[in-house]
């Protein structure tokens, strides 16, 4: 697999300026194209109590013009430009990306350094787009999943921001001012809190050069405040909601660890095991064997500060819902005391290998991949080089103690979403005011709805 | 983009009517295979709607030589995804594993075998999302929007079919459908990766050489033509927002409009962030949605496609909505579009559809869709051209055409 090894940490050229602003360069083709991916160290963790969701409200004005850039130039400059733009908040950073051909991408360098500092935050276009963020909100509410997934993160992190959705609380957005934006807008967005990512045919030289020019000037925004620590958890945490919905689903949490640790790579391969595929055990139990469930999803979803392993599935008629949860925690017993077989190891670790490939055959997913490692690991881009050999050193001793570490249902959150007269109110996540897909080795996404043997894959969207 | 794309393409029709097809992709060492075989809507009997969906969903449950277990770890074993479909299936992997990948999808393709227990299993799972779509007020609309547009014409079924349907299916039923209409004439094998493509068409060959049959008689669908009047349903559920769909059937991909078309719907509502005129009215200066769309080329097909407009909003938006979209078609009918707009849009498709080209499941997708519709293989080279060409008078009289304001359905489903 000596091409898969030597993809994972292309040749990048790293330029760094005075004022804390960075980028990473790769030139690659063949093809005349390039992505660039100005991501933000500034996510839903660094709003203030009656704020929630204005991260995410901010990246809707950030494409409503700035000054040299009116209302409408962006979308329309990268549209002639036969080029795309989307953005995506999540709970740690805030990413603004572009793809573009590759004579004329440099005008995505112009956009990003106009908007850093000169956002215009006009009050009439933030009172029309606050509507269509609480439209959003309400589609989030609508969806059967997101209640459920909000609810049980609400659980898991009760002091941490990560308690509170992307989207933030209708309350908080409902009363949300543009001054208050203005004000978090100039405190948080600025080149020391931001990195931008570079990939396709480029001339490197030229621009490096380009970026000094564009971004040295711009003044520093403060420097991010020191994560609030969640306190050990004391005993399990559960709640109901009463749903709209016919279909009862269930979501168990476990609050985890930080992206990159040793731990991270383990409850990568823990969650295939259990959950990611046909051979997965509760993939086995629940759907095949005891036909309890319709489909059943484990995600990793590790961040910054500790982050959560998450177990979803969506019950078939008439089953119950005890029965599910006793089976969920046998196989997660077993996982913990037979660890993961050899060759279950080898699939398993053939299968991340070759979502990392995939992540490559685009330029945007490349800069996508260099940016998740760049924001979420101590390392930054370059952890890219030890993660297949970390996966692969991971001893069976080493899988059952992390299984044991983490998997414990003394500190888990269990929420039940059940047919009801209520419809759930819980918020939401938006579809892109939320993580980069997985943390880690994220296959596309209908590669990881087949690999999950869903049928569907879940609603996506976007910001335009 | 300025420059034309030249894509290195090889083709092979095997005496059988089954036609391969490979693209080379020099770019990243992944593979990805794709089989497109010639089955049509109109092949799945009347009385057994989501009889194709569930062929497709059980194809890797268990084949000749594997479970569906030992199926599902083989494709692991290889870093593999692989899914099957109606018409076939998918296989994408790392291209050292080419081989045994395109073998794999042979396996599932060509030798299923349908076990009880698995089809009932599958068949139990599909009820559930059928029953959870009916929870799901977007999902409740488009099936009711399309059985509205297409009457007792097979699209008008809902793909997974229906509880009753779906419910009465035997795995008899899914050996009789795959033997058949999984017969190799009409149908289609693309591949890419970056290998030569006369050695990816060699082993396409040696895996497929043992797929035959005789080619099977398509029985034509029903007619299906606009409606004499427009009509408007709403279907009431207790939820945040109401999702409205509006419009009437479309055309077929072969239709010589399709282009002119593809042009009007980014000026109407396909445009990509805020610059189509309906995002930038309803969305951007109305506040009155997150979601918003409106387009009539991208569901051409075989068949015709539908015109669709569509939006999710509060129910007190919803005429509001409508009002917005029929205002936009009816000026988009009578008043030529500006020559800055239409210009536009010939700059963004004419260089933006090279971001189609970088994955290779793509572009074995592009491949079949260049063959099943005759576009030839230098079509990429010469679509720059084709909508370079397109005038704002050309554009107006499509949408005179093709856009019925006065026979619209319209169709919503959600909050009241």
């Amino acid at each position: 697999m000596d091409a898969m090894t030597t993809t994972m940490l292309p040749d990048v050229e790293v330029v760094e300026l005075d004022n804390g602003f960075k980028a990473l360069l790769v030139a690659r083709g063949p093809l005349p194209v390039v992505a660039s991916v100005l991501w933000y160290r500034v996510g839903s963790r660094d709003e203030r109590t009656g704020e929630t969701g204005v991260s995410h409200f901010l990246e809707h004005m950030m494409f409503k013009g700035t000054e040299a850039f009116a209302k409408g130039q962006i979308d329309l400059q990268t549209s002639k430009m036969g080029g795309s733009n989307n953005a995506f908040t999540d709970n740690d950073g805030t990413a603004y990306y572009f793809t573009l051909a590759a004579d004329r991408w440099e005008k995505a360098l112009e956009i990003e350094a106009s908007r850093m500092r000169d956002c215009l935050l006009d009050p009439q276009e933030f009172a029309s787009e606050k509507n269509v963020v609480l439209e959003e909100l309400a589609m989030g509410e609508d969806d059967p999943w997101r209640p459920l997934y909000q609810a049980t993160e609400s659980l898991l992190y009760q002091v941490h921001p990560y308690h509170h959705p992307v989207i933030g609380w209708r309350e908080d957005l409902e009363r949300l001012s543009a001054q208050q934006m203005r004000d978090y807008y100039r405190r948080n967005y600025g080149p020391n809190r931001a990195f931008l990512v570079v990939v396709g045919a480029i001339d490197r030289s030229r621009t490096a050069q380009r970026i000094r020019e564009l971004f040295g000037q711009l003044p520093r925004a403060t420097e991010r405040e020191a994560p609030i620590q969640e306190p050990t958890q004391l005993g399990e945490r559960r709640a109901t909601l009463r749903t709209p919905h016919s279909v009862t689903r269930l979501c168990i949490g476990f609050r985890t660890c930080r992206m990159g640790s040793r731990d991270d790579y383990a409850l990568d391969v823990l969650s295939h095991d259990l959950g990611n595929s046909k051979n997965s055990r509760l993939y086995r139990r629940l759907v095949r064997e005891h036909e309890l469930v319709t489909e059943v999803s484990v995600m990793n979803e590790t961040r910054q500060d500790p982050g959560s392993l998450l177990i979803l599935c969506e019950l078939r008629d008439g089953v119950s819902p005890a029965e599910v949860e006793r089976a969920i925690r046998e196989e997660i017993h077993r996982q913990q005391e037979e660890g993961i077989a050899k060759k279950d190891r080898e699939r398993i670790l053939a299968q991340i290998r070759a979502s990392f490939l995939f992540q490559d055959e685009s330029v945007l997913d490349l800069a996508m991949k260099l940016g998740r490692f760049e924001a979420g690991t101590p390392a930054g881009y370059r952890t890219l080089a030890d993660v297949l050999p970390t996966y692969e050193s991971l001893s069976q001793k080493e899988l059952r103690d992390v299984a044991q570490r983490y998997l414990d249902f003394d500190r888990a959150a269990v929420v039940w979403a059940v047919p009801g007269d209520k419809a759930a109110k819980a918020g939401g996540k938006p579809s892109n005011a939320g993580k980069p897909k997985k943390a880690k080795a994220a296959p596309p996404a209908e590669a990881a709805a087949a690999a999950a043997g869903k049928r569907k894959a879940k609603k996506k969207g976007k910001r335009a | 983009m300025s420059h034309p794309i030249r894509l290195e393409v090889a083709e092979r029709e095997l005496g059988t009517g089954l036609t391969l097809m490979a693209v080379r992709n020099p770019g990243v060492p992944t593979f990805a295979c794709a089989m497109s075989l010639d089955i049509r809507a109109a092949d799945e009997p009347d009385d057994a709607p989501g009889l194709a969906n569930l062929v497709g969903e059980c194809l890797d449950e268990g084949t000749r030589h594997y479970d569906a277990l030992e199926l599902a770890a083989a494709a692991e074993r290889i870093g593999a995804v692989m899914e099957g479909n109606h018409r076939g299936g998918v296989v994408m992997c790392p291209a050292v594993a080419q081989k045994d990948a395109i073998a794999l999808l042979t396996e599932m393709t060509l030798a299923p075998q349908f076990p009880g227990r698995e089809v009932r299993r599958v068949q139990a799972e599909i009820l559930t999302e059928i029953k959870a779509d009916e929870d799901d007020p977007r999902a409740v609309a488009a099936r009711r929007f399309r059985k509205e547009i297409y009457g007792e014409h097979p699209l008008g079924r809902p793909t997974q079919g229906t509880l009753k349907g779906v419910a009465k299916l035997r795995p008899k039923d899914l050996r009789a459908f795959h033997d058949e209409w999984f017969r190799p004439a009409g149908g289609l094998v693309a591949a890419a990766g970056p290998d030569d493509p006369e050695k990816m068409l060699d082993r396409m060959e040696k895996a497929f050489r043992g797929f035959k049959g005789k080619a099977q008689k398509h029985i034509s669908p029903p007619g299906v033509d606009l409606p004499a009047t427009g009509r408007d349903a709403h279907l009431p559920m207790a939820r945040e927002q109401v999702h409205v769909f509006l419009g009437h059937l479309g055309i077929r991909r072969t239709h010589p409009d399709f282009y002119v078309l593809s042009v009007m719907d980014h000026v109407l509502g396909t445009g990509p962030g805020f610059t189509s005129r309906c995002s930038r009215k309803l969305r951007d200066e109305q506040g009155l949605c997150y979601a918003v769309s409106a387009g009539i080329a991208a569901s051409a097909g075989e068949e015709p496609g539908m015109f669709t407009a569509y939006i999710g909003t509060s129910p007190e938006h919803r005429q509001r909505a409508i009002d917005g979209f029929l205002e936009e078609i009816r000026r988009i009918r009578h008043e030529p579009v500006s020559a800055q707009e239409l210009q536009d849009v010939k700059d963004y498709l004419t260089g933006s559809f090279v971001f189609g080209l970088e994955r290779n499941s793509n572009l074995a997708a592009y491949a079949i869709r260049a063959r099943r519709f005759g576009l030839g293989y230098d079509y990429l080279q010469r679509y720059p051209d084709i909508i370079r060409a397109i005038t704002v008078e050309q554009v107006r009289a499509a949408a005179e055409r093709h856009l019925h304001p006065e026979k619209l359905v319209v169709v919503s489903a959600g909050a009241s």
